[in-house]
Parts: structure tokens; C-alpha cells; sequence
């Protein structure tokens, strides 16, 4: 495991008011490391993966992607994101533009790519989801896991060093999660470094390098599959796993 | 007293001088009668007139009758006439019978010759005129008895006047005094009172330099307010405390007061502060500070009703704030505050009336003024069609627009309850919109 780290969190807290969610969080993500994060929910795994790119900000702690410290105050926030790619468990496609055009827009007025090479690029990672036959097709004209895949192509065709899955199967009707799932198997195949937080266990078993168990804000067990699933040393753990079976 | 008097007698010599030049000057035609003229009481033809002629006999005959020879056209059926000499400040009978010939031609035959240097005098009444304007000559001819007792035939050939030919709503308005079915309309009082046809077709093109007016006004005013609208919700909606209040302060205290009390304030504070600015620009001023805080409320629901998760996909992806609002945010608002926005821009046509009471001749003011000159209400009837001609074709639209917009996003429009009611809360547009979104997910 001599991999360099792409995202390093060092005690990281964040409360929203009075309600304290995360409370001191450590973890290494090291590159082509695929991160199952799991956990009852308010357990605070969605808030972690939302500090990683700021769209929530620390209370307390740091988040470091690769030699960026991410909130520090002189730190250009977008630059980083668009080294992140952050799939949505609400896909939050952008309705006014077709398939294409969602994953051209950031490349155009984030990446500055010209039009062709962004287009190209579009309609190749659509094709990379499986979608190539649907490039100028509105959102509200594709089927729920396809547009969580068009929300994954478009985060891709910003070449980012790590992507943040959140919750992407847990808005769609059971027979469309395969689709998105086998799209994210692949994805881990090829060597992206990933952070899931997923209530698929079967995803996490057979794709994830690693698995955390989140619960009240901390990292309660972490582990390989095999050890956190059938060798699981926590209480907590244990009752959550049994639940879910 | 040697200056006050000095100039009389240069002025009665010049008065002589003039008299002689003018016998001299009609000597030629001494056969005819003396400053004869001839003229028409209307400006305009296609109705009823009184024509005037006057004349001096010439010293050398007396007149025993005359006949004024009319053209085609002119209509002579119903005339009555009245003679007379002028003597001085008096008028002297001259007893005569008038007799319409088969021509159309008036004639008059004095009982007793009228004599010499006579100043005759006749009016006939009731010569309905051909509509079309222009130059008319009136050949008049006249027995003329000499003093030898040998009568004769004379002419006065140059006899003209003129008129203007009416425009056109006139000569509808005159047509339509004659029709009987326009009678019996106007013989029920509400319809006579407020839908008089005369009235109507007078106040259509009177009326329509006050639309054109408000048009002007509206068209001008809406699209600054639109991006006077867009800057006040940005600020509405600022992360820095003072930008957000100072926009809340004045999109409040606009909503809060009259837009009539606004017009008050801007056209007389103006003059009193000694600005003088032409009153179609503090009009236009006045609008646009007033429609862009209702814009700038209809524009933040409309920002704030789009999905947080589109604000945050749009950052996740590297973007701006500024980017994230005008290639995502921006272009999902316009679609949903199309409805309201429309809406307003009616609303803002409407109330271009309230200009009426500081003086602007926009489509109220020409109205009101119409109907004070014409003391019937038809022109106010004129008016609501000018305004409608515009609102209903737009409450149409915005109809259709919210309709599509409903079945687009499942009812997710941004709409005000009632004229310049409240905006629903943005918190349940919000939850709306995510409704519909994992709605639109299945």
C-alpha cells in the first residue's frame, strides 16, 4: 500500500446549530481505493462526503485533497471540486439541457474546452455509461437510472482523482439500480478512487477495497469486506449488519 | 396737443386714396354687383349649412330677382331663406318668394325691385354640402332693372368658398345621426349613455395617441424593470446583511405604498426640487422603480423555488456562483416566472392610468378628457377596449404558460395568489419542486 493519498480528513467535526453531526472523523483514501462507507442513517456518512467537497463546511478539523489543504481559507474551492466528481442521490441533472449538454457545460465554462473536444468527450463517457443512444435526450425524457448515469458521465468528463458517491441507487425503483451499480463496478475497475456511501451491501462486498461503518458521528469499525462482514467486532456493527440481512 | 392730432389728416387721405383705387379697380366689372362674397358656416362638408352671401348693387339698377346656381351635389331640398338690407346697423325687410328650381338652383323674387347700393344680405340655411372638400365656385345670377326700365340678365361668376372634406370617423358619425337603427339604439339611456356608436367611432382615433402612449410607457418601463428586478433579488438574496436589507427596505416600502402616492411624490418632488425632467421620463422612472421590487420578489421566489441540488451539482462540478446562476439557475427560473412575470406586465399596463393624474395624455387622461368635452361616457368604453386589446391576448398567455409549466413540473409555478398578494412562501416551493423531482425520477 504505497498508493499517495487523494483525500486525507484529520479529526474533522461539523455541527448544524446545536446538533453535533460529525464528531472527529479520520480517514485516508488512498488512490484506487474504493471507500464503502456505511451506517444507520444520521449516522453522518452523507455530511462526511459533502465536507470532502465543501458543499458543507468543517466546523472543526481539515480535509485534505492531495497537497490542498480543502477548507483553509485561502483555498479556491472550485478548483478542487472540479477535481472531484460528486454523483447525487437526486442526480440534480439540469433539466433545461439534454444528456449532451449536461456533460458538456462544466467542461466548457469550468475546463474552458472548446466545443468539440467538449462534445466529444460527452459522448464518449456517455457511451462509457451506456448511453450512447440517449445523448439528446432530456432528463425528463430518461428513466431514473439513466439519468443517475448521465449524472455519473458528467462528473467523469471532468477527469476528476476521486468521485463521491452518495446514496445514488436509494432514489430508484429496484430493477434500475443494476444498471447504475454495474456502471460503478466498472469505474472501480478501472482504477478510480472512490467514496461510497450506499445501503447496497452486496456493492460493498464484492467492489469495495474497504469498508467503514459510520454511527452518531464516528467511525465506529473499518475494515476489508470480508472482515467488517463476517467478522464484525463492534456491537453496533453487528446489530446493523443483522437488520440489514 | 399739435402731435396728437398731426396724423388725422395723412389717415383720411390714405382711406380716400383706398376707396378711389378700389373703384377704379372694380370698374371693369362695374356691371355687377359690389363686394359680393359667399360663405359657409361648417368647416367640413356632408352636412346641413348655411351659406351667406352678401353683396352691394351696382348704382345703376335695381335687383328684381337672383338665383344662386348650385352645383351637383349640393342638396337644396330643405333649404329656408332669409333677406335682408343692411342699412347701417339696421336691417331692412325685403319682402320676396324663394322657389327651388328643378336644377337645385335657389331662386329669390323680391316683391319690389331691390333698389341701387343696396347692401343685400341673404342667408340660406340648410344647403347639405357634398362631403369631399375643397374649392366650390357658386354662380349666382340676377335680373337686373336699369334705370332706362330695360332688364337685364347679369352674372357674378368668381363667387367661391371652401371647406375641409371631414375625417372619416366624422362622416361615420354623421351617417350614423341620419340611421334609424342608430336611433333606436340611443333611445335606451344606458346604451346612449355609454355605448352612443356616434361617440364610440369619435373617440376610437382620438384615443389612440393615449394608447400608443401607454404602450410606450409599459414597453419602455417593463424591460429596464426586468433587470432592475434581477439586481434587486440578487441583492435580496446577498450573503452581506446591509446589501440584503437595503433591497428588502426598498422593495418593502414600494409594495407597502400606493403606486399612485409614488407618481405623487416623484412628479412633484421633481419640480419642487427644480429637476426638470420631461414628465415621460419621470413616468417611466417612477414605473420602473415600482414594477422592478414586485419583479425583484417574483424573480427571488423564482431563484429560490429551483432545487438546492441543482445549485450544489452545479458547484460539485468546479462552477462558480456566478456561472451556477446564469447557466443553471437563471435559465430553469426564467420558464418558472414567465406566468408571474407576464401577469405583471399587465398589471403595470393597467396602472400606466394612474399617470392621468399628474397630466400624461395616455389612454385615461384622453378618455377623461373626451368625456368631459362630450359629456356622454362612451369613451371610457373606448378605453377599457384599448386596455383589453392588449390584457386579454397576455391573461391568455399566461394561462397556456402556467398550464404547460404545471404539466412540466407538476405544478411547481411560481405564482402571486391575487394581484400584488403575497408570493407563497419559497420554503413550500422548494419542497414543491423537490416533490417534483422525485416525481420525475420514476
Amino acid at each position: 500500500m504505497t498508493e499517495p493519498v487523494v483525500v486525507r480528513i484529520k479529526d474533522l467535526r461539523k455541527s448544524f446549530g446545536t446538533l453535533e453531526v460529525l464528531k472527529g472523523v479520520d480517514m485516508d483514501v488512498q488512490r484506487g481505493e474504493v471507500v464503502v462507507i456505511l451506517g444507520p442513517s444520521g449516522s453522518g456518512k452523507s455530511t462526511l462526503l459533502r465536507c470532502v467537497n465543501q458543499l458543507e463546511a468543517p466546523t472543526g478539523g481539515e480535509v485534505w485533497f492531495e497537497d490542498i489543504q480543502v477548507n483553509h481559507p485561502d483555498t479556491n474551492v472550485n478548483r478542487v471540486r472540479e477535481k472531484i466528481g460528486m454523483v447525487f442521490q437526486s442526480f440534480n441533472l439540469f433539466p433545461h439541457l439534454t444528456a449532451k449538454g449536461n456533460v458538456m457545460l462544466a467542461q466548457r465554462k469550468v475546463l474552458k474546452r472548446s466545443k468539440d473536444d467538449a462534445e466529444r468527450i460527452a459522448i464518449e463517457q456517455l457511451e462509457r455509461v451506456g448511453l450512447g443512444d440517449r445523448v439528446d435526450y432530456y432528463p425528463s425524457q430518461l428513466s431514473g437510472g439513466q439519468q443517475q448515469r448521465v449524472a455519473i458521465a458528467r462528473a467523469l468528463a471532468m477527469d476528476p482523482h476521486v468521485m463521491l458517491f452518495d446514496e445514488v441507487t436509494s432514489a430508484l425503483d429496484p430493477e434500475l439500480v443494476r444498471g447504475v451499480l454495474d456502471v460503478m463496478k466498472e469505474l472501480a475497475k478501472a482504477g478510480m478512487t472512490m467514496l461510497v456511501v450506499t445501503h447496497e451491501m452486496g456493492f460493498a462486498r464484492d467492489v469495495g477495497t474497504r469498508v467503514v461503518f459510520m454511527d452518531e458521528g464516528v467511525i465506529v469499525e473499518e475494515g476489508t469486506p470480508t472482515e467488517v462482514f463476517d467478522n464484525p467486532q463492534n456491537e453496533r456493527t453487528k446489530d446493523f449488519l443483522g437488520h440489514i440481512k | 396737443m399739435n402731435d396728437r392730432t398731426s396724423g388725422r389728416p395723412a389717415r383720411i387721405v390714405a382711406v380716400a386714396l383706398a376707396t378711389l383705387l378700389m373703384t377704379v379697380a372694380l370698374a371693369p366689372v362695374a356691371l355687377a354687383m359690389d363686394r359680393a362674397r359667399v360663405t359657409v358656416d361648417r368647416p367640413t362638408g356632408g352636412q346641413p349649412t348655411r351659406f351667406t352671401f352678401q353683396a352691394a348693387v351696382e348704382p345703376d339698377a335695381a335687383v328684381t330677382s337672383i338665383d344662386f346656381l348650385f352645383e351637383k351635389g349640393f342638396g337644396t331640398e330643405d333649404i329656408s331663406v332669409r333677406a335682408v338690407l343692411l342699412e347701417g346697423l339696421q336691417r331692412i325687410d325685403a319682402p320676396y318668394e324663394t322657389e327651388v328650381l328643378e336644377s337645385g338652383a335657389v331662386r329669390l323674387v323680391f316683391d319690389e325691385p331691390v333698389p341701387a347700393e343696396s347692401n343685400l344680405f341673404i342667408e340660406i340655411y340648410n344647403v347639405m354640402t357634398p362631403i369631399t372638400g375643397g374649392e366650390y365656385v357658386l354662380p349666382v345670377e340676377y335680373q337686373a332693372v336699369l334705370d332706362d326700365g330695360r332688364t337685364e340678365l347679369r352674372t357674378l361668376d368668381g363667387l367661391t368658398f371652401s371647406y375641409d372634406t371631414p375625417p372619416i370617423e366624422e362622416a361615420i358619425s354623421r351617417w350614423m345621426d341620419e340611421q334609424a337603427w342608430v336611433e333606436a339604439w340611443n333611445s335606451v339611456k344606458f346604451l346612449d349613455l355609454f355605448l352612443k356608436p356616434q361617440q364610440i367611432v369619435r373617440a376610437i382615433p382620438l384615443l389612440f395617441t393615449g394608447w400608443l402612449m401607454s404602450l410606450a410607457l409599459v414597453l419602455v418601463a417593463f424591460p429596464i424593470s426586468i433587470v432592475t428586478g434581477l439586481l434587486t433579488s440578487f441583492m435580496k438574496m446577498a450573503k452581506i446583511p446591509p446589501v440584503r436589507w437595503i433591497a428588502a427596505a426598498y422593495i418593502n416600502v414600494i409594495r407597502g405604498t400606493p403606486l399612485f402616492l409614488q407618481i405623487f411624490i416623484a412628479f412633484i418632488g421633481l419640480r419642487a426640487a427644480g429637476f426638470r425632467v420631461p414628465d415621460f421620463v419621470t413616468a417611466v422612472a417612477v414605473l420602473v422603480f415600482n414594477s422592478s421590487a414586485y419583479l425583484a420578489e417574483i424573480f427571488r421566489a423564482g431563484i429560490q423555488s429551483i432545487s438546492k441540488g441543482q445549485f450544489e451539482a452545479a458547484s460539485s462540478l468546479g462552477m462558480t456562483y456566478a456561472q451556477a446562476m446564469r447557466f443553471v439557475i437563471i435559465p430553469q427560473t426564467v420558464k418558472r416566472v414567465l406566468p408571474t412575470t407576464t401577469s405583471e406586465f399587465i398589471l403595470l399596463y393597467k396602472d400606466t392610468a394612474l399617470l392621468a393624474a399628474i397630466g400624461l395624455f395616455e389612454l385615461m387622461m384622453k378618455s377623461k378628457n373626451f368625456v368631459a368635452l362630450s359629456g356622454n361616457l362612451s369613451a371610457y368604453v373606448v378605453a377599457a377596449g384599448y386596455y383589453l386589446i392588449i390584457t386579454i391576448p397576455l391573461i391568455n398567455v399566461v394561462s397556456r404558460l402556467e398550464a404547460k409549466l404545471a404539466q412540466s413540473e407538476h405544478g411547481v409555478a411560481v405564482t402571486t395568489s391575487r394581484k400584488r398578494g403575497f408570493l407563497r412562501p419559497a420554503k413550500k416551493d422548494e419542497a414543491l419542486a423537490e416533490a417534483a423531482a422525485s416525481q420525475g425520477a420514476r
